[in-house]
């Protein structure tokens, strides 16, 4: 602890202009209360022998780029919304859109096993239950391809391509379901069918 | 106590406008060299949307260390883009081959088929049946995480292997041998 008889170790803690003023970002104002000029020789002095003749050359140049120069999805034309005051906007909770869609959706997923199984062990299958996988394929389908859309098309984003790939989705959907529909009537149904390819 | 002492000669030194010792806060004032201009908001607005288009990417994907976990993930979505697709495809096809004059009956498709070298056959029926497998399979492990059944990092490690292990073998078997 420096006593009060020998301050002439405190006195170094205050004589540092030079030395902060260089260290900081911000520059001490030359006011009439300084006590030594920057440049003269005893500033020189004080000034500290830096760490940056100690770092060698080839470190100190920022060659690491995590960003590459040309991007794969560049972004959009910006537009500011509001401002930073705003709060974050919080959707509406619609049942249908949140917890009964996932139970439906396990649902279907789960009557599909059995029916994915079944074509393998009984060799080919009846028209009812080709039918119903059928339709559980198309609903099973339809849902993984929204989930899709819903993750890489945001809506606030791209509202228009978003638009059109759910309004794409569900005329495919329902043409496929008239496709199968046709198939099954006219024709062998799916899993005949893939039997016979597969065996073709 | 020599601390007191001291505490009171610094504020006592501190007090005294000396042109030696005192170093008040404004010496550290920030002093910007550069002269501003008044812009109005949408102006401002404008100059931030612009400079928006410049701002990087941080890189998620491509430094995200390879897991079982999200590679699975992102199978079990490539194998049922791959399956729904084809199937969307298919009927699609199917609906516009009178108009189009193309014959995609079973008759011909099996035809068509038949006539295909060995190794064709083989390697249409392993694009068809691994991402078959792998996403069923998947789809069962996806279905008991939904009923909370293999939640520890280390089942979900193993029975991501365990799928990829048997879609392997099963796409192999229904290739070569079914």
């Amino acid at each position: 602890m420096a006593s009060i008889m020998r301050t002439g170790l405190l006195r170094p803690a205050f004589q540092s202009p030079a030395a902060s003023s260089r260290m900081l970002s911000t520059f001490a104002s030359a006011s009439a209360s300084a006590t030594i000029k920057r440049s003269s020789p005893l500033a020189h002095q004080l000034r500290p022998q830096f760490v940056r003749s100690t770092i060698p050359k080839t470190t100190r140049v920022a060659a690491f780029h995590a960003t590459r120069r040309t991007q794969i999805l560049p972004p959009l034309p910006q537009k500011i919304q509001g401002t930073v005051n705003d709060p974050a906007p919080v959707p509406h909770p619609e049942y249908t859109h949140g917890s009964y869609h996932w139970t439906f959706e396990r649902l279907v997923s789960v009557g599909l096993v059995p029916l994915c199984i079944a074509p393998f062990a009984a060799g080919s299958l009846n028209p009812v239950m080709d039918a119903t996988l059928c339709a559980l394929l198309v609903l099973h389908s339809h849902i993984g391809f929204e989930s899709c859309i819903i993750d890489y098309i945001p809506r606030k984003r791209l509202p228009v391509l978003r638009a059109m790939a759910d309004w794409a989705l569900r005329i495919g959907t329902v043409l496929l379901g008239l496709a199968l529909y046709s198939f099954e009537t006219n024709d062998v149904g799916i899993t005949e069918a893939v039997k016979q390819l597969w065996h073709a | 106590m020599a601390s007191q002492r001291v505490f009171q000669l610094g504020l006592r030194r501190a007090g005294v406008p000396s042109l030696t010792k005192v170093h008040t806060a404004g010496r550290m004032v920030q002093r910007r060299l550069a002269a501003t201009q008044h812009v109005p908001e949408a102006e401002g607005q404008q100059i931030l949307a612009k400079q928006r288009l410049n701002r990087p990417n941080s890189p998620h994907l491509s430094i995200y260390r390879p897991q079982i976990t999200w590679y699975a993930s992102s199978l079990n979505r490539i194998t049922g883009i791959v399956l729904s697709g084809g199937l969307y495809v298919f009927g699609l096809a199917y609906l516009a081959a009178p108009t189009l004059g193309w014959h995609l009956e079973t008759q011909s498709l099996v035809a068509a088929v038949a006539s295909w070298p060995v190794i064709a056959k083989v390697a249409a029926k392993m694009a068809v049946s691994f991402p078959f497998v792998f996403h069923s399979l998947n789809g069962v492990r996806h279905l008991s995480w939904d009923v909370g059944l293999g939640f520890k990092n280390i089942t979900v490690m193993q029975t991501g292997w365990a799928v990829v292990g048997l879609s392997v073998a099963g796409s192999l078997y229904l290739s070569l041998f079914a």
